[in-house]
């Protein structure tokens, strides 16, 4: 059991790394972090296309909370 | 925990959240909520499907297909992991985001483009966004190129190009076999790619470049036309053949393959294109409105290759059409395949395909042919093929067996003539019943296979039908569990079974011959019967037949023949063989005309039935006739001078005591010894070195037991011929055939006349013979007996010596130039018999003697 649990490890870490590189690819313009939060959100059940149009809905938020600031600049 | 999630998602998103407790909350909730609500629930679970969708994606952004292939790469290693559950709803997220990613990044122009030709023109400024000046980017601004003075010349002459898109929606009509606004087939009923017509306004042309461009698709269009119109018209039309239904519906799961193309590329010109009234060649640049649409979407250059395979493969479909409309059947899927041996692996995947579809029917006939002889080939496609005359002459053993069956001794007259009209139909049965049509055969089986396949279904078929062999099912068993299927992939089986099957038939066809039916019974009963083998029985028949023989063929009759025979049989040995064989024996006479003399028409028949007449068919059995005939006159000429010689020899010891005669005497003896030694040579060759050889090489045949029944048909053949060309001399010289036999038999003629001529001067001699006795019995005063008639003057005598005489120097005469023929002879048996016969030069001395 304790030698199959790095096993685990390792291997997720090489799916979240090829993971990564398709969103690279997708030019999804999310980081690593985010990506293993989402997939893990989305192992636990969550919708992904929802996920999806919350993740679009953060970035533009972020987006229009930037122009906002530089505004009030 | 979901929440938990959301949180720090938030928080990596929007740094000013970790500050703010409000925003987060209320961001958190808003995300919760539109978690919950159930927009874009795809039902789609196929993994494949979604990552067909995302290289296509991938393959809009950069035509050049690095990005697809590195996806496949991943999207491989990916599916190796064990970890994730959720693989599918994993990659459905990212190709969401990346495809939202896609439509947000538009208003920004920051998005980094995947394909590197189209890159620069994301910073061109609209003016230039025509595609025929975009190649000139770095200058474009600075000072007017070329392309823009040529298009502001013909903005002057208001003249425009006629947008891409719109050209991209008739080339896209032409694809399909359909006539465009602007670009149309000259004529619908027979297109060609070389007559396009481009429907040019005034205000509008069409460059150069892009007709030729557009010639190379219509191209595909054009194939289309003709392969779809093949496959329409083939299946309205009745009577076509199964394998080119087959071959059709191949076409048709193209074409429907193709069409999916067509509508994929469809959907991709509708995205870059939403309405019609944008592209109104009225308005000047529409191209202008984003020109980054042309990233994703279709452009002529674009069709072009995705176009590009499908034009090879159009080709391919429109060649095999084009040989489908003249051939037929197997010779199409010899077509076909005469396109396989390709150095090009996409073309010889193709025809693979093709093929193996397109044999699909061949091999099934071939199945039924080989493993039980039945021809299923309801369109004559097979390149086997049944004779519709012959294809009801299936039992004629039954019809014809039971007259023989039911006919205990020799045949009667009315029922001999009607077996002579069935006589012929074995051998025809065989032979021409299934015909081998060499060009319907598929080159990939080859020639020597295609005739073992022949063969072998013949051998079955006949077995089943014309030997009514009761053993068939075992046998039929024991065939189908050699074969698996049979299929174009697998040649090397093929011919394995095909070996196996051909062997099992062509055994079993020589066992039913030879056990069942006693073929060689027969066979051995002609040689010994037609062809003189039984000496005893020979000369039965000789005796008692002689004194009728000599008598006018008119005044011979049948009955008289058979009832000769019969007694010949049972005095001789030949009443020990099989009654099954004696009875078929038969006397008869030939047609003979006025004047002929027994000698002439007797002859003696043998009488085969189905399926032995295969074998021994009517022609073989003229030859043995023809042979019995010769043999038969040899045997006569034989014993008319054995008989002869007694007569004198004895004679001459006993009564013929006739000085002055005696030294003619022994010049006929001297004649008659050298005609006995032609006439036994001549005999002992026929026997000893024709006959038994030949017999002796087909015995060989036979005991090997290989081959088919063809193979059988033709040791026979040969056997019979051997003999045929060597009893009867013939050489090979065209007309001339008969140079020798006409010789030899000129000799046997002057040997009966000279016998005749013999037979007189005895005649003579004894009565000289007894007029002198009794002469001296008057001188001595005893009477015995009447007065005789006065003798023969020496002018009967001298007349019946001359002929003695000429008939020898004759019979010298021609022994002489048969001797010499012989010997240049090209057959190197006959060339022995002329040694025989002139024997220590004897007669090459002679003549250098006389000369």
């Amino acid at each position: 059991m304790s030698r199959r649990e790095p096993d685990h490890l390792t291997s997720a870490h090489q799916v979240l790394d090829i993971l990564y590189d398709i969103s690279q690819l997708l030019n999804t313009q999310l980081d690593k972090e985010t990506l293993a939060t989402c997939v893990s959100m989305i192992e636990a059940g969550v919708n992904p296309e929802a996920l999806a149009a919350v993740v679009q809905e953060l970035k533009r938020e972020n987006l229009a909370l930037n122009v906002q600031n530089s505004n009030g600049r | 925990m979901s929440s938990v999630h959301l949180e720090s998602l938030v928080t990596a998103f929007i740094p000013q959240a970790r500050n703010d407790q409000s925003l987060r909350d209320d961001l958190i909730t808003r995300c919760g909520e539109i978690l919950n609500s159930h927009i874009g629930h795809s039902p789609e679970t196929d993994i494949g499907y979604l990552a067909d969708s995302i290289k296509r994606n991938l393959l809009n952004t950069s035509p050049n297909g690095v990005p697809t292939l590195r996806f496949s790469n991943l999207l491989s290693r990916l599916l190796e992991q064990p970890v994730l559950s959720r693989k599918h709803a994993s990659l459905l997220f990212l190709h969401a985001l990346s495809a939202s990613q896609a439509s947000v990044s538009k208003g920004h122009g920051a998005l980094p483009s995947l394909s590197i030709p189209t890159a620069p023109r994301q910073y061109q400024s609209p003016r230039n966004a025509t595609p025929s000046d975009l190649s000139s980017p770095s200058n474009g601004p600075k000072r007017k190129s070329k392309a823009d003075l040529l298009r502001e010349y013909r903005a002057k002459n208001e003249k425009s190009h006629i947008p891409e898109a719109l050209l991209l929606r008739d080339t896209l009509y032409l694809l399909q076999g359909i006539s465009g606004k602007y670009v149309q087939f000259l004529s619908v009923k027979d297109p060609d790619p070389n007559q396009l017509v481009f429907k040019e306004d005034s205000r509008h042309i069409i460059s150069a470049s892009t007709k030729a461009l557009v010639l190379r698709l219509a191209e595909v269009g054009y194939l289309y036309i003709r392969v779809d119109a093949f496959v329409r018209e083939s299946e309205g039309k009745p009577g076509i053949g199964m394998i080119e239904q087959s071959l059709c519906h191949h076409l048709q799961s193209q074409l429907t393959e193709y069409y999916r193309l067509i509508a994929v590329l469809e959907s991709q010109m509708s995205s870059t294109v939403p309405d019609d009234d944008r592209l109104d060649p009225q308005q000047q640049q529409p191209q202008q409105k984003d020109s980054r649409e042309q990233e994703t979407g279709l452009t002529l250059k674009r069709l072009d290759v995705w176009i590009q395979e499908w034009r090879l493969r159009m080709r391919m479909m429109s060649v095999c059409v084009e040989g489908a409309r003249e051939t037929h059947g197997g010779a199409l899927v010899n077509l076909i395949h005469g396109y396989a041996d390709n150095g090009d692996p996409f073309v010889r995947k193709f025809t693979d395909q093709l093929l193996e579809e397109v044999s699909k029917p061949f091999f099934a006939t071939l199945h039924k042919w080989l493993f039980s002889g039945d021809l299923n080939d309801p369109f004559s496609e097979f390149f086997v093929a049944v004779d519709p005359e012959l294809a009801h002459l299936q039992y004629v053993h039954q019809s014809s067996g039971g007259h023989l069956g039911g006919d205990g001794g020799f045949g009667g007259l009315g029922e001999a003539e009607d077996m002579a009209g069935e006589r012929d139909s074995g051998l025809k049965l065989w032979e021409s019943k299934y015909r081998f049509h060499k060009e319907m055969l598929p080159a990939f089986v080859g020639e020597a296979f295609g005739r073992k396949i022949f063969s072998t279904g013949k051998s079955l078929n006949f077995i089943r039908y014309s030997c009514q062999d009761s053993d068939w099912v075992a046998t039929r068993e024991k065939l189908s569990n050699t074969g698996g299927t049979l299929q174009y992939s697998d040649i090397a089986g093929l011919e394995r079974s095909i070996d196996t099957a051909y062997q099992i038939a062509s055994r079993r066809l020589f066992d039913i011959f030879f056990e069942k039916y006693g073929l060689l019974d027969h066979l051995l009963a002609l040689k010994q019967y037609l062809l003189l083998g039984h000496g005893d029985f020979a000369d039965q028949l000789m005796e008692a037949l002689g004194p009728n023989l000599a008598r006018p063929a008119n005044t011979l009759y049948r009955h008289n023949l058979t009832a000769t025979l019969e007694a010949a049989i049972r005095q001789s040995s030949a009443q020990n063989d099989p009654p099954d064989v004696v009875r078929r024996l038969d006397a008869r006479m030939l047609e003979y005309s006025h004047g002929e003399i027994g000698w002439d028409v007797f002859t003696l028949e043998y009488k085969v039935d189905a399926p032995i007449d295969t074998v021994l068919d009517s022609g073989a059995m003229v030859k043995y006739l023809k042979l019995f005939n010769h043999l038969w006159k040899i045997k006569r000429i034989e014993s008319t001078l054995s008989k002869g010689w007694m007569r004198i020899a004895g004679g001459a010891r006993t009564f013929l005591r006739l000085q002055d005669l005696n030294p003619d005497w022994h010049k006929v003896r001297i004649t008659m010894g050298e005609m006995i030694h032609f006439i036994r040579q001549m005999e002992a060759y026929c026997q000893l070195e024709v006959i038994e050889c030949s017999w002796k090489i087909l015995l060989d045949f036979v005991q090997k037991k290989e081959g088919d029944l063809d193979a059988l048909i033709k040791a026979h053949r040969a056997y019979l011929d051997r003999m045929v060309k060597k009893v009867l001399l013939s050489s090979p010289k065209a007309g001339r055939e008969e140079n020798m036999l006409n010789q030899v038999r000129e000799l046997f003629s002057i040997i009966l006349q000279f016998r005749e001529a013999t037979d007189d001067f005895y005649n003579f001699s004894l009565s000289e013979s007894a007029y002198r006795d009794s002469e001296r019995d008057n001188e001595r005063g005893i009477y015995t007996g009447l007065a005789r008639e006065p003798r023969h003057g020496p002018h009967t005598l001298n007349d019946i010596l001359s002929r003695v005489r000429e008939y020898g120097t004759m019979f010298s005469e021609k022994m002489q130039t048969l001797v010499q023929g012989l010997q240049t002879h090209p057959d190197l048996d006959c060339r022995f018999l002329a040694v025989r016969l002139s024997f220590s030069d004897f007669y090459k001395s002679r003549r250098e003697h006389k000369s």
